[in-house]
């Protein structure tokens, strides 16, 4: 399975979920778009329109991508911007799982420091690898088999319905 | 439940024993597990129910009571979905999640409990295994109880000994800890804390080191549970006529002999000081001796701090004293039990003369939504665990984190202070 992007966007260590979207919104709507309308607007204002510019955007950073609050609308709001995958050198767990839950992938290679925006990027979820069509360059993919399995099926959702059915079928 | 894992080991269905969401995340799993499941559950000829209703609790907390018309319609959702359920609703004011799991013997030594908020850790000081997280796992484990593809972390241990000084606190030892580490130093990681620290520290002081071990991005946060954890649950659950059954007395577990960490680090609590993090990262971690900033508005409150042991040390500081003439200071207890234990014992008496607005318990301004929003230009001295830009409000205020002796004593300067002076040897 093979995506392609472009660098929309590239942060450094540490961006929180707060910056990602700020707390006082996260119970005002219960749509997942509105999360994407708000994306980084304190912390980057211009997140918005360099991830829309493209049909399919990433966002690349450093270390820790997402670290902070567990709010899953931090995902939203980048995903619902065009974002197809994160590509960082590290994720904090909360952050990954939601990404995986979401259909976002959560991208973790060692070194990010080559990767700028504006260049394409090819991700092969099966080769493992990360590749950059701009620059040139290769990164292997960390990931365990669960999770490039979760980034391929989008999810765990229908693993889950499965689950609650046999549970349900199986209860007096 | 019971199996031995070790670090690496993926556990495919991991079952949970308690779950408890707050008004964020709450409306909208419901909603999910509402609109995700309703399928299986009538083709199976089922009436739809959460997995087991007894293990799952709701606290709304963050801006209670209500301060928005959403914020009141995700609450009423979730008071009607808990009656139809049979789940148990806390009121507004009840308390901050983090707090009141805890104190209502809800979460229990040994156990695993999961929660919508990233300082679920908080209750690893109970010695059980807590994390927060996200919307979609939450709807998933109404319907099974279960997390999946759940890889067993390693340990950072972190073996800390010696006397914390006088007027130096739990929060200062973890603030000087994230300082060490960096926000990303403990990632994916447990920090497990130990030594004789922690051995002689009170259940609050083990609370506020869990609760911001997830600013350095910890998976989560554990203390072996020993004879103050057991009297504290017992407390706990004697409280409401009940105690520990067998069965969640062999839950309760410790660190193996011959456990594996992945590191050690040991810190030496006797040379920590009154410590505070600057702008705007929590492990931007300086001795307070160092710092001398004006501060125009503080808080005290959060599930890192504001109960008992908290109030103690501010109201004995704010004694006799005004808060200086620039400063609003806010005080928050934790829970509805620490607010009326604070009121019936004079405590709140002693803060409130001093000048302090105090509110009933909920995050307050930590989630920049109410209770004391900063402006552009503010300086905040504030006893919880995040100070990112726009944390409290406006990107444009600066947010400094510190203990709550550190809270009372530049509440009465109008500047960071250092709390030694107001406490005497």
């Amino acid at each position: 399975m093979e995506l392609r992007g472009k660098v929309a966007k590239k942060y450094g260590d540490d961006i929180n979920t707060d910056y990602i979207i700020p707390a006082y919104l996260l119970q005002e709507s219960w749509d997942k778009q509105f999360f994407a309308d708000h994306a980084f607007e304190y912390y980057d204002p211009s997140f918005k329109t360099a991830c829309r510019t493209n049909k399919e955007s990433i966002v690349v950073a450093t270390n820790n991508f997402g670290c902070g609050s567990s709010r899953e609308q931090a995902v939203y709001a980048v995903k619902y911007n065009n974002v197809v995958a994160v590509v960082a050198q590290s994720f904090p767990d909360i952050f990954y799982r939601n990404c995986l839950n979401n259909g976002l992938l959560p991208i973790q290679v060692e070194d990010t420091s080559k990767i700028g925006e504006g260049d394409e990027l090819l991700i092969d979820l099966d080769g493992r690898s990360l590749k950059n069509l701009t620059k040139g360059g290769q990164y292997a993919i960390i990931a365990t088999d669960s999770a490039i399995d979760q980034m391929k099926k989008g999810g765990f959702m229908g693993f889950v319905r499965e689950r609650l059915r046999t549970r349900l079928a199986s209860a007096t | 439940m019971g199996r031995k894992v070790s670090a690496g080991e993926l556990i495919e269905a991991m079952p949970v024993d308690k779950l408890y969401f707050n008004e964020v995340i709450g409306p909208p799993a419901i909603l999910n597990f509402q609109k995700d499941f309703a399928d299986v559950f009538q083709s199976a000829g089922k009436r739809m129910k959460v997995f087991d209703p007894m293990r799952v609790a709701f606290m709304p907390d963050h801006t209670v009571p209500s301060c928005s018309i959403m914020v009141s319609s995700g609450i009423k959702l979730m008071a009607n979905f808990a009656k139809d359920q049979g789940i148990a609703m806390y009121k507004e004011g009840d308390g901050i999640e983090h707090t009141i799991a805890s104190e209502e013997g809800f979460v229990l030594p040994g156990e695993i409990a999961v929660a919508t908020d990233s300082h679920t850790c908080t209750q690893g000081a109970l010695g059980s295994l807590a994390f927060g997280i996200g919307t979609t796992e939450a709807e998933n484990l109404l319907a099974t109880g279960e997390l999946y593809s759940f890889t067993a972390p390693e340990t950072i241990r972190f073996k800390v000994d010696g006397a914390l000084g006088y007027g130096v606190y739990p929060k200062d030892l973890v603030l000087h800890i994230l300082g060490t580490m960096g926000e990303g130093g403990c990632s994916k990681r447990i920090a497990e804390y130990s030594g004789s620290t922690f051995d002689s520290m009170d259940m609050d002081g083990r609370f506020t080191v869990c609760n911001l071990s997830v600013e350095m991005s910890a998976r989560t946060a554990i203390v072996n549970p020993d004879a103050t954890t057991m009297s504290y649950v017992e407390a706990a659950l004697h409280g409401r006529g009940a105690s520990l059954t067998p069965e969640q007395t062999g839950m309760i577990a410790r660190s193996d002999d011959d456990a594996v960490f992945s590191k050690t680090v040991h810190v030496d609590a006797s040379r920590v000081e009154p410590t505070v993090s600057l702008p705007h990262s929590p492990a931007n971690a300086r001795p307070v001796s160092e710092v001398n900033d004006p501060i125009n508005v503080v808080f005290l409150g959060s599930c890192a701090n504001a109960r008992r042991s908290d109030l103690i040390v501010a109201a004995r500081i704010l004694k006799g004293r005004k808060v200086h003439r620039d400063t609003n200071l806010v005080v928050i207890p934790a829970s509805r039990k620490v607010y009326n234990w604070a009121m019936d014992n004079g405590i709140l008496r002693t803060i409130a003369e001093s000048g302090a607005n105090i509110e009933s318990s909920n995050c307050g301004p930590c989630f920049g939504k109410h209770m004391g929003i900063l402006a552009p230009g503010d300086r905040c001295l504030s006893t919880s665990n995040r100070n990112y830009k726009g944390r409290m409000g406006s990107p444009e205020a600066f947010i400094y984190l510190g203990s709550p002796a550190t809270a009372a004593a530049t509440a009465v300067e109008g500047r960071i202070a250092d709390p030694r002076k107001y406490l005497g040897e």
